[in-house]
Formats: C-alpha cells, structure tokens, sequence
C-alpha cells in the first residue's frame, strides 16, 4: 500500500522540488498540492493523508500552528529556511526537517525515515543536540495563537489575550469578547508568552500586564489582580512576588 | 552656560582666592616699600581690588554674549572697548571717591592717590584682559568638549545604522528561499534559473559594494528594488505584481543607496508573506518644490496579524535621513483599508557627505 501524502508550500518552486525529487520514489502517492495553512489543514482533515510536506513560513497559519491543531497528526516532514524553527519542529514530534535548499540525499534520508515509521505508530523524535544553541541564542516568544473550535479556526494576537485560565488538561484564553480553549499546560504558555507581558500569578493563572487595572486584597494574606475586564484572579505569594518584579512595584 | 566662577566650591575659592594674592602683594608694597600706614595700605588694597574683583564676575556677560565670528568681530571689539572705558571711569572714581573721603587729611597719599591714576589704568587694563581671555577659554574648552561628544555619538549612531542596514540587505529568510528557487528552477527550467543566479549576484553585489553615506540616482537604486522584485516573483508568481513610474527628473535625482530597499521588503513582508490574496505594490515619484516626492503603495490584509514587530525597518530609515538631512519628518505612512502607503520627501540641497 502506497504512502499517501500532500504537499503544503506557498511557493510554487519549492513544491516543484519535491515533487521531482518523489518521481523515484513509486511507493509515495501524491494526493495533492496546497499553498496556504488554511486549505492545507482543510485537506488533512479530509484527506487524510499518511505524510505531509509541510512549509513553516506561511501567511495566515504557519506550518508550526496548523501542526498545533491537527488532533491525530500524520507524519510530518517540515521544510523551511529558518533555522530558529527547527527546534520547534522537534518539540512537536516532526520526523525531521529540510533546511531550503536541501539535497537528493537529505531528502532521501527524511523519505526513508518516513517509510519505516509508516504504520508502527512510533514518532522518533530526532537528534536535537546542536540545535538547544540555536533557540537560546534566538528567544523567540508567541505572537499569536491558532485555536479551533468545532468548525472554524481561529488566530488570536496574544495582545487581546487578558488572561489564561487552567481548566484541566486544557488552558482556557479569555479575550475580551471570546473564551478559546487549547488543548496546552500552563507550563507551555509560561514559557512560550514573554515573561514580561504576561505574568503567572497563580497556579491556574497567566495574566497580561496590559490589562492589569489594580491590585487588592483577596483575604488577609493573598492578593488578587483585577484586569481592566473587571475579572478577580487570585495571586499565590510567589505569584504576587513575580509580579512586583515585572510591575516593578 | 553656567557662570565659570559659580561653578563649584573650588572655582569660587579659586577666584576669590587669586584676588586675596593680589590683595596681599598690593598691601605688601604700600606698607613696606612705600611705609604707608597701616590703614592707608589696607584701604587702598582693598578697595581698588575688591570693586575690580566685582567687576571680573560681571564680565563672564559681556564675554558671553560676545563670541566673535567672521561677521560681528568689530562688534566685538567695540563691546569690549565701551565696557573697559566704562569699567576704568567707574571703577577708578569710586575708589577714588572713597579713599579721598577716609584719607582726606593725609597729604601724601592724596597726591599718590592722584599721580597712581595711568598705573592704576594700566593694571585695570591688564586685569580685565587676563579675566576676559579666561572667560573665553572656558567658553572654548566647554563648546570642544560638547562636540566631541555628539561627534562620538554621530558616529555611533552612523556606525548602527549600518549595521542594521548589512542586515537588511542580507535577509537570511530571502537568500536561502531565493537559493531553493534556483535549486526548483534547474530542474525546471535550467535557462530561468541562471538567470536567476544572475539577478541574485547582481542584487547582492549592490548591496554589499555601498555604504550607507553614499548616494546614487533614483533610477540606479530602483534597478536594484527590481531586480529584487523579480527574484520575489518567482517565488510568488501571479501573487505579486509591481509597477513603477519614474519620470524623466525624478530618476536623475540623488538618492542615498540602499534607502528604499527596506520600504518595497517591509511590502513584501507585510503584504506579499501575509496574505492569500494578489498584492500590488506600486511606486511613483514627482519633483516639487525642491522636493523628490516618492510616494509607494502595497496591499496587505489588514487582518493578519504579523507574527514580528513592525516598524523597525522604518525606524532605521528616519534614522538615515535624520544623520543625512538632519530632518527627521521626511518619511510619512499611511494605512487605508488594505492599502499601505509610504510617503518619502528627499530635499533636493541634502548634504552628499555625512
């Protein structure tokens, strides 16, 4: 049975690359073409494919966000020309990588790595050592966040974020008018949301400094942040003293 | 400027601390050479000294408002001179006046007091030369030390800019997609691709072979911004499409190189990578009033929102024309609907040199 696989790239000449580079490779099926995050997510889901050619760079939904919504992902071989996302690509269990312009060789190398996980459920991740340099050397903190909902994705600018609630498995984002749900830890947006925008204050709370309109008074020891929303969140006491830090209180 | 004599501490004792030497070798040579009385010594000492000691700290305004160029230098010279003869006719007749009222039984140093009076112009003279070229040597070493340190910063600020400028030009994200095109492209259509490789050298070469003081025509600067726009093209196809019109007087006017280059980056930035839909970029210019006005226009989708900052690729060009126009409001954008556009007004008289 044939592998079955799309490609997505917004780049006409980078698809062609692949595409010539699969004709020696008859167990491989091409279902199709796709040139942005939107159309590309729509065609897994219906789809269904076993591999996906993935670009990182894309407008509207990267490559790393529609990964991110995709509930049972097929193998994923991500190209682009950005170091810094590599290690990204890892975190999310991608079975390798191509750094544009990539070689025959390389390119065999992540087709065979596909064709020996196809099917036994197994995601090896990939050796990582070389490229922890590269996300220290490049912080790169979330501008954005994709989240769907039963029909339609939507992209939420972390700047209309007030707060992040914990909600089991699941952190819930309020923004002022919507409440998104995403399947993260709390740890995830901790460490992914520039620490100096957005403060946790609680075990079950991440709150945008922007937002904050003041501070109280919870009970005779805690405190709690009042955003500008009117919603209360409790502050534990090293919650309260992260943020005299980064309020500079 | 503060008062060179009010300074600190030090600089009051200083000055103060100079006249009581003078005091004391004035009063030295009454008493001990002349054998003045005591008091006569003293008095005379002290007044004469004292008022001229008065007039030194009013001096620092005259001085002050006396800095003499090309243009105002008999102005100068006129300044001093009506300030010394007014100094000398006060200064010797109050003293005067109130030495010869205390002494005025003592007949000797009444007739001193008479005869010393071209001695007593004389060390006026001298006094108010010593204390008004100090004056202006404070003034001088003060202006130095402040153009060292906004030449330092100048060069600092030059020197950041290009750097950044480097940056831009060798855009990572843009060589390495360029490269993987050409690498499509040899498969595809061989001929395209050399082609290509010549566009990109050609692109880079410009980019590396200039530095961000020197200027070039607005023609020579938006052959490269083409070439730029062509090897975007063949990533983007049909989703890219550009115009430009340059009119015979705008393309001979002077240009600093590499200028626009962020502009038509931050369009394909903000426009071509962030959206689905076709984006146009168009770029006219007209000469008016002494002005080169270019004026550039992009799409972009108001609605996605860019994962990076914004606006730093602005911030280093009012940057450049600030150090190379000295003006800083020569750039202007306007955002409507989905349309971007930019704005930039070169004087026509900017400086060729930094």
């Amino acid at each position: 049975m044939p592998l079955r696989t799309i490609l997505i790239d917004d780049e006409q000449p980078a698809r062609d690359v692949v595409k010539h580079y699969l004709k020696d490779f008859p167990e491989i099926e091409i279902l199709g073409e796709f040139t942005d995050g939107f159309s590309g997510l729509k065609a897994i889901q219906e789809l269904k494919p076993d591999l996906v050619f993935l670009d990182v760079q894309m407008p509207k939904l990267t490559g790393l966000e529609l990964l991110e919504l995709l509930d049972q992902p097929p193998l994923i071989i991500f190209s682009t020309a950005y170091d810094q996302y590599a290690i990204k690509a890892f975190e999310m269990n991608a079975i390798d990588y191509l750094l544009k312009p990539y070689s025959k060789e390389r390119f065999t190398q992540a087709i065979q790595k596909a064709l020996s996980q196809a099917g036994t459920g197994a995601k090896a991740s990939a050796p990582v050592q070389n490229l922890v340099k590269t996300l220290e050397e490049n912080p790169e903190f979330l501008q954005r966040i994709a989240v769907k909902s039963r029909h339609k994705v939507t992209v939420v600018p972390i700047d209309e974020i007030i707060y992040l609630e914990a909600e089991g498995d699941y952190v819930m984002m309020h923004t002022k008018d919507a409440r998104h749900l995403k399947e993260k830890t709390m740890k995830y947006f901790e460490t992914h949301l520039d620490p100096s925008q957005f403060i946790r204050i609680h075990r079950s709370y991440i709150v945008n400094a922007r937002f904050i309109d003041r501070i109280e008074y919870y009970d005779k020891e805690n405190y709690a942040v009042l955003t500008k929303t009117g919603a209360k969140l409790r502050a534990s006491t090293s919650g309260y003293k992260i943020l005299k830090q980064v309020l500079n209180m | 400027m503060q008062h060179p004599v009010f300074l600190n501490k030090r600089s009051v004792s200083v000055y103060f601390g100079l006249w009581a030497l003078i005091i004391g070798a004035h009063f030295s040579i009454f008493y001990f050479i002349y054998y003045f009385p005591i008091e006569v010594s003293l008095a005379d000492s002290l007044v004469f000294n004292v008022l001229f000691a008065g007039v030194g700290i009013s001096m620092w305004y005259i001085v002050r408002y006396s800095i003499p160029d090309q243009k105002n230098i008999w102005n100068v010279v006129f300044n001093h001179f009506s300030f010394l003869t007014l100094t000398l006719v006060v200064w010797n007749g109050l003293s005067y006046t109130i030495l010869s009222t205390i002494f005025s039984s003592n007949k000797v140093y009444m007739d001193l007091l008479m005869v010393s009076i071209p001695n007593k112009i004389i060390s006026g003279v001298i006094f108010y030369i010593v204390i008004g070229l100090t004056y202006y040597l404070f003034i001088y070493y003060i202006n130095l030390q402040e153009k060292v340190k906004i030449e330092s910063r100048l060069r600092m600020v030059l020197k950041e800019t290009e750097l950044n400028m480097l940056k831009s030009q060798i855009n990572p994200h843009f060589l390495f997609n360029s490269l993987n095109s050409i690498s499509s492209l040899t498969i595809t259509n061989p001929d395209k691709a050399r082609e290509m490789v010549i566009k990109l050298s050609d692109f880079l070469r410009y980019s590396v072979s200039n530095n961000a003081a020197s200027f070039t025509t607005l023609e020579v600067e938006m052959a490269n911004i083409r070439r730029y726009l062509e090897i975007e093209k063949v990533r983007f196809g049909d989703k890219l499409l550009f115009d430009f019109k340059l009119e015979g007087s705008c393309s001979t006017h002077q240009v600093p190189v590499m200028l626009l280059q962020p502009l038509f980056e931050n369009a394909i930035k903000h426009g071509v990578y962030e959206s689905t839909e076709q984006v146009r970029i168009d770029m006219d210019c007209e000469y008016k009033d002494g002005y080169l006005e270019i004026r550039i226009v992009n799409d972009f989708d108001p609605n996605a929102h860019p994962r990076k900052g914004t606006g730093i690729g602005l911030n280093n060009i009012r940057e450049r024309l600030r150090l190379l126009y000295k003006n800083d409001k020569l750039l202007r954008t306007v955002v409507e609907g989905t349309r971007f556009t930019v704005y930039l007004s070169l004087p026509n008289t900017g400086s060729k040199t930094v």
